[in-house]
């Protein structure tokens, strides 16, 4: 799967979540998940369990804690396709 | 299924509540009746059936052959202060120190400071920055789960904060306990539901003089999925349990606030 479409995919799943929708104009690979989309970060493991889903993929407890940025999440999806 | 303890990122940090335990135990015969008598004297609250809610605590705690964590519902900044005068009295806490639970507190309220940070380190405290990095979050649910394990009790509020309704917010619950529940092998939790009379929403403090009621449930948090979706699953069955309970208090109690 290209790049462009994981993080397509992972823009789409965190929409619902974003509450500076203002920054979703602008998000991009650097974007930071809980700072500037301020996501709720009890919310962060829903999204989490939505990206397992959408990507039929298994996501460990200890991955969640290196998804800091946009691209941190793509890098960790693309990884379980590797 | 049991979950992986979330990894600590530094090796010093798994001797350091030992070290911490130590200090705090060796002050506690002036701590702990200081913040008693600052909560019965000094603000004039009272816990409606205390002696009860102690007893309970006593045969629960020494009853358990397992790691225990109590889950309460969190309306101020105050609340673990008040369950530990609720569930235990400070002559008690000093005999049976290991009853005395270990507080997760929010890094900006109660460790900004170096005072606040010797006083939270003196109170049996690891403090946490909500919503910072998840690292730093997984490292102090590490240290959490590692006191748990040696038989010391925890403190938590599975909501993550004060609830901003008044009223425990199922849709908050925090995976995070979910995970050190599941991390620590049969631990088991013990929910309390405290409110005081006066209390209508969040607030730093509750009203001076308040009569404060206390319920105790003990439960065993289960979830036959997997990682972060167990996590979730045992996280949100705690936090229904408090609003069950939470229930429970309105229907016997209602809003009263008579005195």
């Amino acid at each position: 799967m290209e790049q462009s479409e994981v993080l397509g995919r992972v823009i789409k799943i965190l929409t619902p979540y974003v509450k500076n929708q203002a920054a979703l104009d602008s998000i991009d690979m650097s974007t930071h998940i809980l700072d500037e989309l301020k996501v709720n970060s009890a919310r962060l493991v829903d999204v989490v369990l939505e990206f397992e889903d959408a990507f039929d993929i298994e996501i460990a407890d200890d991955d969640v804690d290196s998804v800091e940025t946009v691209g941190d999440a793509v890098t960790l999806i693309e990884s379980k396709f590797a | 299924m049991r979950a992986p303890r979330p990894a600590h990122t530094r090796r010093a940090a798994r001797w350091r509540p030992t070290l911490q335990r130590a200090v705090s135990h060796a002050l506690a015969p002036l701590t702990a009746p200081a913040v008693a008598g600052v909560l019965r004297l000094g603000l004039g609250y009272r816990i409606v059936g205390i002696a009860e809610s102690r007893r309970r605590y006593r045969e629960i705690h020494s009853g358990r052959q397992t790691p225990l964590l109590i889950c309460a519902n969190h309306l101020t900044l105050i609340d673990s202060a008040l369950i530990a005068w609720a569930l235990g009295s400070p002559w008690w806490y000093v005999w049976r120190f290991s009853a005395l639970p270990w507080n997760v507190p929010e890094q900006a309220n109660f460790a900004a400071t170096r005072w606040q940070r010797a006083l939270a380190y003196v109170f049996k405290c690891l403090p946490i920055a909500r919503g910072g990095s998840r690292e730093g979050i997984a490292e102090v649910l590490g240290r959490l789960g590692d006191v748990l394990e040696t038989g010391d009790v925890g403190l938590v509020f599975p909501e993550g904060g004060r609830s901003r309704s008044g009223r425990v917010e199922e849709e908050s619950a925090a995976y995070g306990v979910g995970r050190v529940v599941r991390s620590v092998e049969g631990c088991q939790v013990l929910c309390v539901y405290l409110r005081g009379d006066a209390q209508r929403s969040y607030s730093a403090l509750p009203a001076r003089g308040d009569r404060f009621r206390v319920a105790l449930r003990v439960v065993e948090p289960k979830s036959h999925h997997g990682g972060l979706r167990g996590s979730r699953d045992v996280a949100r069955q705690i936090v229904r349990v408090l609003a069950e309970m939470e229930r429970e208090h309105f229907g016997a109690h209602g809003h009263r606030d008579d005195r």
